[in-house]
């Protein structure tokens, strides 16, 4: 009912006074008579530009108020002393100094750095093994999906109490850890509280990658894996050379998403460690709330955004690299 | 797992021949690794729930797991102290309104992206793009500030407006428009509508499957969010969920109520996600939203 007429109308519209009547009829009123079919289009241009402006306005206001700038504010701030006194004092480059001088900084980046080494290829390796496991549909393979993305649903916060227990020299991982030799609780180590806290972070992101490596096994060509089958290669074989090299571009985009979001680890160490013990697990992001919001030093907070910003664009042009390199 | 074995017998040989399927072997050796992972994987909310209910205990690993002599005295005290219900209304205040006005700002900026050709699209559009990449804590302290400073502190609005500015949600909507072919509007532009009334009846019904997929991952990162009303809500009838109990985990709560609080403020989003579920893979697997 509804399609036909809409079809019809087009074509019927530049024939009939109708359509001439949409043409003109906004900047009609003012220009009407003169003919200038140039002007009033530019007209009508003008009322589309003022309409979208409207539609457009709206987001890029709250868009410049609150992402552009406090971006630029972020990094010009970095150059300041600025605290809850509210005194706004030049410092140029002294703020970074003080971070490279401060042994907490390096810890922090250190920490930060050995969670993303460990978490990213843990986390990515999963995602590949689970996508495998329920590539092509079975009875259950819906479950197993769903059951592997409740994790990634559940905020950390949450989760947070009962892996707290589950580490504690009460709970399962010091049971099983112990013929091993690492019972005890991993988060009183100072060694052991990162993997402990990869373990729980690897639980909560592997399921996105599992989806994301999922849709990208659909692009594997059947008739090569068949092919190779014929000849007698194995399941390893056929993995490491017909289904790898499809999905490298995908777990390269993973990679970067994974290394950008745990080089921003804040809610796990928070609810779990609170940096500890000695600052074992005191992530950067963490520093930089401590620096904010606990002794609010507002200037040196900034600084260490800025670093996390470096390092986030280094993955960035890495990845820029690396892409145009297969192109 | 033995249910199972009978099935991989069937699949083969209802459909043609196909050499990649696993044989029974496989397919059993499939189901046990897949279901080892599974319990690993869901074994934290069993322990969750069983030890809510088990107030009062000196938990003792593998007793304390067993499902007996349960009790929801923790849960009376966690909705007995009123706390957790404010928390609660909190989140769904902050989550439900940055949903609509998320979904409604980003759908106007993304059809005139899409549509409509003006000066600076171009410009405005990229910049919008490029802060996808500045991370969210550089943003932080600047936007702490200025809210501060124009008493945003501990109020809804200051809670929520800046999480309103989210590019890739414009970013999303465009890429869906920009697929909606041309002559809907010029038909409906034909017939005499405005182009709030265009919006409105033709662009948004439209958009409906890519709204929903957007909605329910707006929700979800508003009712899992933590440093950002971490930070302004500072007392404790402005915290959400999160924080609150984030908040009873640095306190001296017994764990069972720790914990029955989490079960409470997990609830609402596992139900969210059973009646979604199908949007949120999608939203994953063909935009790529991040989880």
């Amino acid at each position: 009912m509804t399609t036909t007429p809409t079809q019809a109308r087009p074509p019927a519209a530049g024939g009939r006074p109708r359509g001439g009547s949409r043409d003109s009829r906004p900047p009609g009123r003012s220009r009407d008579g003169q003919g200038r079919p140039g002007l009033s289009k530019r007209l009508l241009g003008r009322r589309e530009a003022r309409i979208a402006l409207i539609f457009v306005l709206p987001a890029f206001l709250l868009f410049l108020a609150f992402r552009f700038g406090p971006a630029i504010a972020g990094v010009g701030l970095s150059f300041f002393d600025y605290d809850i006194s509210g005194e706004l004092d030049w410092e140029g480059l002294k703020n970074f100094e003080r971070m490279f001088a401060d042994p907490t900084f390096w810890q922090a980046l250190g920490v930060t750095l050995a969670y993303s080494v460990l978490a990213v290829p843990i986390s990515l390796a999963l995602s590949v093994a689970m996508a495998l496991g329920v590539r092509r549909a079975f009875r259950g393979s819906r479950f197993f999906r769903s059951v592997f993305f409740l994790p990634v649903i559940t905020s950390l916060v949450l989760a947070g109490a009962i892996f707290k227990w589950i580490f504690s020299t009460d709970g399962p991982w010091s049971a099983i850890m112990a013929p091993l030799g690492l019972g005890g609780s991993w988060l009183n180590s100072t060694v052991l509280v990162i993997p402990a806290l990869v373990v729980v972070g690897v639980w909560s992101r592997f399921g996105y990658g599992m989806l994301i490596v999922i849709a990208a096994l659909q692009d594997v060509p059947r008739e090569h894996e068949e092919a190779a089958l014929m000849d007698g290669a194995g399941a390893w074989s056929r993995f490491r050379y017909i289904v790898l090299p499809h999905l490298k571009p995908t777990l390269f985009f993973l990679a970067v998403i994974e290394t950008t979001a745990s080089f921003q680890v804040f809610d796990l160490v928070y609810v779990m460690t609170q940096g500890g013990p000695a600052h074992a697990s005191y992530s950067l992001v963490y520093m930089l709330y401590d620096q904010g919001f606990k002794y609010t030093d507002y200037g040196y907070a900034a600084a260490i955004g800025v670093a996390l910003f470096v390092m986030t664009l280094v993955v960035a042009l890495i990845q820029r690299r690396v892409l145009g390199r297969q192109k | 797992m033995t249910t199972a074995t009978p099935r991989a017998e069937r699949i083969p040989r209802t459909r043609s021949f196909r050499a990649l399927e696993p044989t029974r072997g496989g397919l059993v050796l499939r189901y046990i690794w897949l279901s080892i992972a599974a319990v690993a994987c869901f074994f934290p909310f069993y322990a969750m729930v069983v030890l809510s209910l088990k107030p009062g205990l000196a938990v003792q690993f593998p007793q304390s797991l067993l499902p007996w002599n349960l009790s929801t005295a923790s849960y009376e005290q966690v909705l007995g102290g009123q706390n957790v219900l404010v928390w609660l209304g909190n989140t769904l205040i902050y989550a439900l309104v940055s949903v609509v006005a998320v979904l409604l700002l980003s759908a106007m900026a993304g059809y005139a992206f899409a549509k409509k050709r003006f000066r600076g699209k171009e410009t405005m559009f990229w910049s919008f793009l490029a802060m996808v990449m500045v991370p969210f804590h550089v943003t932080l302290i600047p936007t702490f500030i200025v809210l501060a400073k124009l008493g945003g502190v501990d109020t809804y609005w200051g809670l929520i407006l800046p999480t309103l500015a989210n590019a890739q949600a414009v970013f999303l909507m465009r890429q869906f428009i920009q697929g909606l072919p041309d002559e809907l509007f010029e038909a409906a532009r034909i017939d005499g509508a405005g182009e709030f009334r265009i919006f409105l009846t033709i662009v948004l019904p439209l958009c409906k499957p890519v709204l929903a997929t957007l909605g329910i991952f707006i929700f979800l990162w508003h009712w899992n969010d933590f440093l950002w009303p971490l930070i302004m809500a500072k007392s404790s009838d402005m915290w959400t969920l999160t924080v609150g109990i984030a908040s009873l985990q640095q306190q001296n709560v017994p764990l069972s109520v720790m914990l029955a609080g989490s079960v409470v403020a997990l609830v609402p989003i596992f139900l969210a996600y059973s009646v979604a579920q199908r949007y949120v893979q999608e939203g994953v697997t063909s935009a790529g939203i991040k989880g």
